[in-house]
């Protein structure tokens, strides 16, 4: 086994600093939702096991609507993002080179790059100007910003999937006198499903997830998960919160092991 | 049928541009098994690609029953393909794969599943029609993307090498189906193969390819027999060259005993002869007759090959049918006579490059 390829888990104390890193990583995580389940009030102090933060979170209206916003802004701009990112996916890979694509390259996956909170405080700028002069206040401004800064994580999966297809079947088709759309509809979108499906579920928890941008943007009054808990603890640190930080931390790992089971299929 | 006047195909502008067919012409009849046989890179698959519509050609005029095809999209020609590497649909099954044609023409449903349950028995997979095609063997993959290929019932069906991702045996039972296939449905076939034993065993003729040109078309016994030049003969079965001269209509050899009548304008020619033609031992009369000496013999069961070495050590080989009792035709080492036939020598020009 001499000349087996350079092996991590051989290199000294190597599987020491990984323990350290899942510790570090996920023991917090593990107090977090331990404590959601506690009785009292207080973090440390165990009075028993029970179901009453949660009860009392699905009883709390603030907190409904937040999340009743954050699950429509979240399937909005992933739809979007996904739509989007597919079209971008299938120009890039589908195309001989064209002009100017590796600049479609980097503007499309610059909000990865980009400091969130330079693209927070620009959106700003701008959108307050809108709201002005418009005097809308609603959804619509929080739904563009995260449909924008979702495409690169949509993208992604989709244009991996895309670069793994065989070509001969789309030119098989052709042969077989399917016309560009009905090529489209019978064959590479069946074989693209499941990136664009990833791809969608991506997009959704990174928009589910998002804080900054959405507190820079939101409308007065206007809250998602996210920014209605900062609001939250910035006023008082429930145990409600714990309930609520763990039903979001499921939503988003639920979701992520989807996205991951079906990248991972047929590879 | 299909006629190609002048087809040319290049690749790329300026000076990196490969041309890979050069003026190609040739005509193919109705139910023909027409076999394009060449080494690596000779322009096969680009000269299917053409006919298909896949690619449009640089010059020259495609003609499919008098119409102009060559810049027809391929989705709008009677010509269907089975690929290399089959190109099955993955996420379909079996049955959606051989009805995938009729359904993109738009025909009934009724008619589609009629077809595809004729042509599954076609090609003997009937009990696999609701098994994914990714769940397939090689062979079970092949017979399916004959199926969809036929389908629809192709003016012309073009094969790219269609049996070479088989073994051994599979593909021998396959030529046989192929050929089966072909007579039973009276179609006709392009198939691109660079073996030229599976060539000469299915093909009513085949068209020889070298460097983007077609060397010869003929059917495999005058391409054997009658190659038209020196790389034909090189690349369809082992043969003997040997330089020679014409004078005053008699050829003679360097190392002959005397020269032989032939029909030939005078100059230098190369002489070529099958191993299975070279007889040992007797000096024969209608013959030229050199004088060899025995390198090694090589017993391959039905005969065996006997390399000789002439007096100026050009090589040459025999073949002589092994009888049932009749031991070795004769031992390394040894000096004989050999007698070149005159009926079976080919006399090409031999400025010729192989
Ligand atoms: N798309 C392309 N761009 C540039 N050159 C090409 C292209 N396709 C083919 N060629 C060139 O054209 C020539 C013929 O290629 P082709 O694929 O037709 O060969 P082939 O006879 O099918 O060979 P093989 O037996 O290896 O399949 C080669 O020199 C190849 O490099
Ligand atoms: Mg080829």
């Amino acid at each position: 086994m001499a000349d087996r390829a350079f092996d991590t888990r051989r290199l000294p104390g190597a599987t020491v600093l990984a323990l350290a890193c899942f510790v570090i990583l996920y023991i917090p995580m593990v107090i977090l939702v331990a404590n959601s389940f506690n009785t009292g009030k207080v973090i440390g102090q165990w009075e028993g096991v029970s179901l009453h933060w949660y009860a009392r979170a699905l009883q709390n209206d603030a907190f409904l609507a937040a999340a009743r916003t954050s699950l429509i802004l979240a399937s909005l701009a992933a739809l979007i993002a996904t739509i989007t990112a597919t079209m971008a996916a299938l120009a890039t890979t589908r195309s001989r080179g064209f002009r100017g694509e590796g600049t479609i390259h980097i503007v499309l996956n610059q909000p990865i790059m980009v400091p969130e909170i330079v693209l927070a405080i620009a959106l700003l700028i701008i959108i307050a100007q809108i709201k002005q002069a418009t005097g809308y206040t609603g959804l619509g401004y929080l739904v563009i910003a995260h449909s924008a800064f979702c495409i690169p994580f949509a993208y992604m999966p989709i244009r991996a999937r895309l670069e793994g297809m065989d070509l001969t079947l789309e030119t098989a088709a052709a042969d077989l006198y399917a016309g560009r759309l009905y090529t489209f509809r019978k064959v590479t979108l069946p074989l693209l499903a499941p990136g664009i499906l990833a791809g969608f579920m991506l997009a959704f928890v990174i928009s589910l997830d998002d804080v900054v941008i959405s507190d820079f943007l939101k409308s007065p009054g206007q809250d998602t998960l996210p920014t209605y808990l900062l609001g939250e603890l910035r006023r008082n640190l429930t145990s409600e919160i714990y309930a609520i930080s763990s039903l979001l931390l499921l939503i988003s790992v639920l979701i992520v092991a989807g996205s991951w089971l079906l990248t991972r299929k047929k590879t | 049928m299909l006629d190609l006047h002048r087809l040319t195909k290049s690749f790329g502008k300026g000076d990196s541009a490969v041309t890979a067919l050069h003026e190609v012409s040739f005509s193919i009849a109705e139910g023909e098994f027409f076999t394009l046989l060449g080494p690596s890179g000779c322009g096969k698959t680009t000269l299917l690609r053409l006919i298909a519509g896949f690619e449009p050609p640089s010059g020259g005029a495609l003609v499919l029953d008098g119409r102009d095809i060559a810049h027809v999209p391929p989705n709008q020609r009677p010509v269907n393909t089975v690929f290399q590497n089959y190109a099955l649909f993955p996420h379909m099954t079996v049955a959606e794969n051989v009805g995938f044609a009729l359904g993109a023409q738009g025909r009934p449903r009724a008619e589609i599943a009629a077809t595809v349950e004729r042509m599954l028995a076609l090609v003997k997979l009937s009990h696999l029609a609701g098994r994914k095609s990714a769940a397939l063997s090689g062979g079970q993959q092949q017979r399916v993307a004959l199926a969809r290929a036929l389908a629809a019932r192709p003016r012309i069906l073009l094969l790219d090498e269609p049996l070479s991702a088989l073994d051994m045996k599979l593909r021998k039972e396959m030529q046989v189906e192929l050929k089966r296939l072909q007579q039973e449905t009276g179609l006709t076939f392009i198939f691109v193969t660079h073996d030229q034993e599976e060539a000469l065993t299915m093909s009513d003729r085949i068209a020889v390819m070298a460097g983007g040109r077609i060397q010869q078309i003929a059917s495999p016994r005058d391409l054997y027999d009658q190659p038209a030049n020196r790389f034909v003969a090189g690349f369809i079965g082992e043969t003997n060259f040997l330089p020679a001269h014409c004078t005053a209509g008699r050829l003679t050899l360097p190392q002959a005993a005397a020269p032989l009548p032939v029909p030939h304008a005078d100059g230098p020619v190369t002489v070529m002869i099958r191993p299975e033609h070279v007889a040992l031992g007797q000096a024969r009369p209608d013959a030229l007759v050199l004088t060899a000496q025995v390198d090694r013999l090589v017993y391959f069961g039905t005969d065996t090959h006997v390399h000789l070495h002439l007096s100026d050590g050009s090589p040459l080989v025999a073949r002589v049918q092994n009888a049932l009792r009749g031991g070795q035709p004769c031992a390394a080492g040894q000096t004989i006579p050999v007698s070149l036939p005159g009926e079976a020598l080919r006399l090409l020009p031999c400025d010729e490059a192989a």
